[in-house]
C-alpha cells in the first residue's frame, strides 16, 4: 500500500500510531472474528466428529472418517460434476452472450443508457423470486415459456420433473440472470479503451473479425478473466434458485454442492458429515477468491 | 444517413434484447395483478386486472410481519457493517501497521464465503445461545458477508482520498477521530451510501440463513414468498404480488445507482 509506506514512522511515535489503528481497525476484526473465524473453526471441529442433528447423547472424535466418506460416497462426486458442469456450459455462455451484447452497446445510440440500465435488473432480482418465476414459466401446462417451445414442437416437456431437462432448465435460469453481470464487467472494460487502438487496425486494414480478435479480445483478457473468477465463486454458492425450482430433484439431477450439504444437515440430520462437506466447499471458494483478491488488489487498493 | 440508419437498427437489436431480458420480470407484475385464473389461462395478455391478490397479502398472515422482519434485519446488518466496516476501511488504509496487508487480503478474501459452507455451524451456535429464529441473530449472520464487503467496496474509496486533507485538519488542530468524521465520512459519503445500500440488497435478497436460522417469528419475505407456492395449490397470484413488493427496493437501487453498480458487484457479488 503506498500510502503507509510513504508514511515514515519514528520508532518512538509508533505507539501513538498504532493506538488509533486499533480503535478503528480492532471492533470490526473481533465481530469478523466472532461471527465468521469462530463459525469456520466450528465447522472444522464438527466435521471431525460424528454429531447428528437430533441424537442427544456423547459426540464422538473420528478424526477424518466424514471425509474419508465424502470421497467414497458416489453422491458428493454426482453434486461435484454437476458443479464442474455448471461452471463449464453456464459461464462461457453467459461470457459470449455479454461480450457481444457489450460491444453492441459500445456505440452511440438512442436510449442506450437507459436501456443498459435496465439490463441491469435480473442480476439484483432475489434468486428466489427468480426461480419461482421460472418454476411458474416452465409449468408444462400452463407455463409461458414451456408453451412457447411447445409451440416451436420443442415440447411438451415436464422440465423441472425430468431428469434430463431439470438440470437444462436450472442452467437456463442462471444464464438469463447472471449474463447480463459479465455484460456489464465487459462494457466497463471496453468503455476504458482508447479509442486509438480500433481505428489504429481499421486503417491498418482489419476487418470486424481480426480487429474483434487481435484487438478487442487481448485488451478484454484481464477484465474477462477476473469476471470469470467472480462467477465461478458465484456457481459454487448457487442454493436459492435452485432450492425453489427443484431442491435437487428429481432424483439428485439438480442436487449441486450447496444443496448436498442442505439435504445432509437438515433433512437427513447428519450436521457432522454435511459439515465436512461445507468446509471442502469452503476451501474451494477461498483458494478461487484467493486469485479473484491477487489479481483485483492491484487495482483495488493501489 | 448510413449512419443514422445503422444506429436505429442497433436499437432495435437492444431493444429486444432488453425486452426478452425483462420478461420473466415482467411476467411477476402482470401475474400479480391477475386472478389465479387468469394465471392459468393460455392466453397470457387478455385478463382484467384486479388489486386482489395485493389485498390478500397484506392481509396475509404472515406476509406483513415477514416484510418487516426483512427490513429489520437488512437495515441493522447494513447498519452495524458499515459504521464497523468504514471505521475499519480508514484505520487500514490510514494507519501503519505490520499486519495491514494481510489484513486486508484476508478481508477481501472470506467476503466470498458460501453462506451454506456456515449454515451448519451457525445453526449450532445460535442454538446453544438462543439466538435461533431472532432478528438479531439473523443480522448477526448477515453482517458475517456484509462487513467484509463494506470494507472491500470502501478502501479503494479511502485510499484515493489525498492526505493533504486530514495534514491540514491535523494542522487545525484535529483529532484522529475528528478527522475521520469530519473529513473522511463527508469525504466518502457517495462510497458510505453505496456499500450501506448494497449491503441492504444483499440481505434484502439472502435466502440460505433465512432458510435455516428462522422458525417462525423471524421468518423474512423470500420464505414466505416460497411458502406461497404451497403443498397442494401454488397460490402464484399473490407470490407474484409479494415478489413485486420485493422487487420495488431492487428497481430503485438498480436505475438510480447505475453509477457505482459496477464498483459494487466486483466488490463482492450480489446474490443470495
Amino acid at each position: 500500500m503506498q500510502s503507509s509506506r510513504s508514511m515514515v514512522i519514528d520508532p518512538k511515535k509508533r505507539g501513538r500510531f498504532l493506538a488509533p489503528f486499533f480503535v478503528f481497525v480492532l471492533p470490526a476484526l473481533i465481530v469478523v472474528g466472532a461471527i465468521l473465524a469462530y463459525p469456520v473453526i466450528y465447522a472444522l471441529a464438527i466435521s471431525l466428529t460424528d454429531r447428528e442433528l437430533l441424537y442427544l447423547g456423547k459426540t464422538n472424535f473420528i478424526g477424518l472418517r466424514n471425509y474419508s466418506e465424502m470421497i467414497r460416497d458416489r453422491n458428493f462426486w454426482h453434486s461435484l460434476s454437476l458443479q464442474l458442469g455448471f461452471i463449464a456450459i453456464a459461464i462461457p455462455i453467459q461470457l459470449v452472450i455479454g461480450l457481444f451484447v457489450a460491444i453492441l452497446f459500445n456505440r452511440e445510440f438512442p436510449f442506450s443508457k437507459i436501456l443498459r440500465s435496465l439490463l441491469m435488473l435480473p442480476v439484483f432480482v432475489l434468486p428466489v423470486l427468480s426461480g419461482l418465476t421460472w418454476r411458474l414459466m416452465l409449468q408444462p401446462s400452463y407455463g409461458v415459456l414451456a408453451s412457447f417451445f411447445n409451440s416451436i414442437s420443442l415440447g411438451p416437456i415436464a422440465w423441472l420433473a425430468d431428469t434430463r431437462y431439470a438440470y437444462v432448465a436450472i442452467l437456463l435460469q442462471d444464464i438469463w440472470r447472471m449474463w447480463p453481470f459479465m455484460f456489464m464487467i465487459i462494457y466497463a472494460g471496453l468503455s476504458s479503451m482508447p479509442s486509438e487502438y480500433v481505428e489504429a487496425a481499421r486503417i491498418d486494414g482489419a476487418n470486424f473479425f481480426q480487429r474483434f480478435w487481435y484487438v478487442l479480445l487481448p485488451y478484454l483478457k484481464s477484465v474477462i478473466a477476473t469476471a470469470f473468477l467472480l462467477r465461478m465463486i458465484d456457481a459454487l454458492r448457487i442454493f436459492s434458485e435452485v432450492y425453489v425450482m427443484t431442491y435437487g430433484g428429481p432424483s439428485n439431477a439438480t442436487m449441486l454442492l450447496s444443496l448436498y450439504i442442505h439435504k445432509q444437515a437438515f433433512e437427513f440430520g447428519r450436521l457432522s458429515y454435511a459439515a465436512s462437506v461445507a468446509v471442502f466447499l469452503l476451501i474451494v471458494a477461498l483458494f478461487i477468491s484467493y486469485f479473484v483478491v491477487k489479481r483485483g488488489l492491484r487495482g483495488e487498493i493501489e | 444517413m448510413r449512419k443514422r440508419v445503422i444506429s436505429f437498427v442497433v436499437l432495435l437489436v437492444a431493444l429486444s434484447i432488453v425486452l426478452i431480458e425483462l420478461f420473466p420480470i415482467m411476467v411477476v407484475i402482470v401475474n400479480g395483478f391477475k386472478r389465479d385464473i387468469d394465471i392459468w389461462s393460455k392466453n397470457p395478455f387478455y385478463f382484467k386486472p384486479t388489486l386482489r391478490s395485493y389485498q390478500l397479502i397484506f392481509t396475509h398472515r404472515e406476509f406483513p410481519r415477514s416484510l418487516r422482519n426483512s427490513f429489520v434485519v437488512a437495515s441493522l446488518s447494513a447498519l452495524v457493517s458499515v459504521s464497523l466496516g468504514s471505521m475499519a476501511a480508514y484505520g487500514l488504509s490510514r494507519f501503519n501497521f505490520k499486519f495491514n496487508d494481510a489484513l486486508i487480503f484476508i478481508l477481501l478474501m472470506v467476503r466470498m464465503i458460501p453462506q451454506i459452507s456456515l449454515a451448519v455451524p451457525f445453526y449450532m451456535i445460535f442454538r446453544s445461545i438462543g439466538l435461533n429464529d431472532n432478528v438479531l441473530g439473523l443480522s448477526l449472520a448477515h453482517i458475517s458477508f456484509n462487513l467484509p464487503y463494506v470494507v472491500a467496496l470502501l478502501l479503494p474509496f479511502f485510499s484515493s482520498i489525498p492526505r493533504e486533507y486530514e495534514e491540514a485538519a491535523k494542522v487545525d488542530g484535529c483529532r484522529t477521530f475528528q478527522i475521520f468524521l469530519k473529513i473522511f465520512f463527508p469525504l466518502a459519503s457517495a462510497g458510505i451510501v453505496v456499500a450501506a445500500v448494497f449491503a441492504f440488497l444483499m440481505s434484502w435478497n439472502e435466502f440460505i440463513y433465512a432458510l435455516v436460522l428462522t422458525g417462525t417469528r423471524a421468518k423474512t419475505a423470500p420464505i414466505v414468498v416460497n411458502a406461497f407456492l404451497g403443498q397442494y395449490a401454488p397460490l402464484w397470484g399473490q407470490l407474484s404480488a409479494a415478489g413485486t413488493i420485493m422487487l420495488l427496493p431492487v428497481f430503485a437501487v438498480t436505475l438510480s445507482l447505475q453509477r457505482y453498480i459496477i464498483r459494487g458487484l466486483s466488490a463482492g457479488g450480489i446474490k443470495g
